[in-house]
């Protein structure tokens, strides 16, 4: 897999999405369950995620917006 | 008949009378304690029953605009405070007591309301423990149902902000106390979540501030109760002060004992999953550099085996085989030699005991005999010795495979890996060819026909 790829496909999960890809890469590697070329492969996509999470938490713009009921402003 | 003139009173004369008397004995208006008995809630929406006491019984009668504003449920056997006028109901003769307003004699009207509710809607299951929804762990978007004016929202606000900030607020604002503010926020919760295709809300806060019974009471009424279980979005209430407990938040699929802890309850502290991204970053770096370092060694351990360390060792182990059976053939020459020469001494001294001078005289030709037999002997030996050694030099001389090639054979290599080819198989048309003759004269050659 080209690095480029796994960091734009990273770049897209939410936050949950990540976190439970990065559980589920942690327990592979634990467990024994892949071949030392592929555990270093998913170690760098670990490490990916792990940044991409990091980032989000660092985001704090702190948006609030009003939403009121359809009828009352017409708004959708 | 005597001077007496007897009042004669008509019925309704007499009842006027009794009328007036208590019109002007009795206050006004009144507050009556006793309880309820013979209940009945006509279909007219008037209710008619009796307040009694150990002595006497009062008849009653409460009109449905009054009965309206009573919040909580009226039942026999209940203690309350009435409070209205006396008259008298003509028609049947007797007085009844007209309550405009009943409060429970025991505890307050809401608080028993309160209690009621709670009981029929546990009846019913609207507090089911397996109806409540799990709220996301990692929400992005929250909706926020309160008042404009209090100091809940802010207070909600912050309380989120401060451990979650990469999140994304929505606020609907509501009335949150007064006439119809529970139909208004159930209605704004039946919105949200008929809009959420759009809005993508993943859970919503319902709450306010402190107060007294009155001012929550929106929080307790049936209407919100039932839009909260409906809700398809999980909805956090934070009502209140902490004492406070409310029908919406034994409803809620989770709740905030106060606005200030609605944080707490809706998103996880981002100090605590940054340590924990730290600690399963060096978690993960540990695993990889365990199986690296065990790969590593691995690897050592073949380099460090003397297959690697000396590639040579099987062709030197045979080339030493070589010289030993050298060596070994020089001794046996050496040894068959001085035992012949042993053999010689042992025959010269048995001559020499003979004391072949004595007997030369007699025994001349004995000894000539003698003597010839002892060459003879020598000579044998020395030839078979003689013998041996050249058939162990011919071995020897065989064993060598280069002897082979004085003979005529040729060792023909690949040019380019010296592997000796033996096989036709083992060259490809055009190779280069290296031929090893006699004397150690090599030539080179292609390969052009197979």
């Amino acid at each position: 897999m080209v690095k480029e790829e796994v960091k734009n496909d990273v770049s897209k999960l939410t936050f949950e999405q990540a976190i439970k890809e990065l559980t589920a890469i942690v327990g592979k590697i634990e467990q024994g369950e892949i071949a030392l070329g592929d555990s270093l492969q998913q170690y760098e996509k670990g490490m990916t995620l792990i940044k991409h999470c990091r980032k989000i938490l660092q985001e704090a713009e702190k948006r609030i917006e009003k939403i009121a009921s359809e009828q009352d402003s017409g708004k959708s | 008949m005597a001077n007496q003139k007897l009042k004669i009173y008509t019925v309704s004369q007499v009842s006027t009378l009794i009328k007036t008397v208590l019109e002007s004995n009795l206050p006004a208006r009144l507050t009556v304690t006793g309880q309820i008995s013979d209940w009945k809630l006509h279909s007219s929406g008037h209710c008619y029953f009796s307040l009694k006491d150990e002595g006497a019984v009062l008849p009653c009668v409460m009109w449905g605009s009054s009965f309206k504003k009573v919040k909580f449920k009226p039942e026999n056997g209940l203690a309350i405070f009435g409070t209205g006028h006396i008259d008298v109901y003509s028609p049947q003769g007797k007085y009844q007591f007209y309550v405009e307003s009943m409060q429970p004699a025991g505890v307050g009207a809401l608080q028993l309301a309160f209690e009621q509710m709670v009981k029929r809607l546990q009846a019913q299951g609207l507090f089911d423990e397996a109806h409540k929804r799990p709220l996301p762990r990692y929400p992005e978007r929250i909706g926020i149902l309160t008042s404009e004016s209090g100091a809940a929202f802010q207070d909600i606000v912050k309380s989120i902000f401060d451990r979650w900030p990469c999140v994304r607020l929505y606020f609907y604002p509501v009335p949150v106390q007064g006439e119809g503010a529970a139909e208004k926020i159930a209605s704004a919760i039946r919105d949200v979540n008929q809009r959420n295709d759009k809005l993508k809300l993943d859970v919503l806060i319902v709450g306010r501030g402190g107060g007294s019974l009155e001012d929550l009471w929106a929080f307790n009424e049936e209407v919100l109760a039932r839009a909260i279980y409906d809700s398809k979005i999980p909805i956090i209430s934070a009502v209140g002060h902490e004492v406070d407990t409310t029908i919406a938040d034994l409803v809620a699929d989770a709740r905030a004992s106060t606005p200030t802890k609605a944080g707490v309850v809706a998103v996880p502290d981002r100090r605590e999953v940054l340590e924990k991204l730290t600690a399963v970053e060096r978690r993960l770096a540990g695993e990889v550099g365990s199986l690296l370092e065990l790969a590593g060694q691995r690897l050592e351990t073949i380099c460090a085996s003397s297959v690697f360390r000396n590639p040579l060792l099987p062709v030197w182990n045979h080339q030493q085989q070589l010289d030993e059976m050298g060596g070994t053939l020089g001794e046996l020459m050496r040894d068959m030699l001085a035992g012949a020469r042993e053999k010689l001494r042992e025959i010269y001294e048995q001559v020499v005991r003979l004391e072949p001078h004595r007997l030369l005289g007699r025994n001349e030709v004995a000894v000539n005999d003698l003597r010839s037999r002892a060459n003879a002997a020598v000579t044998a030996l020395l030839g078979r010795a003689a013998m041996q050694l050249t058939a162990q030099e011919n071995r020897l001389a065989g064993l060598n495979p280069k002897a082979v090639l004085k003979r005529g054979y040729t060792i023909t290599m690949l040019k380019q890996t010296g592997t000796v080819v033996k096989a036709a198989a083992d060259v490809q048309m055009g190779d280069l060819l290296m031929t090893e003759l006699a004397g150690e004269n090599l030539i080179e050659s292609k390969v052009i026909k197979k």
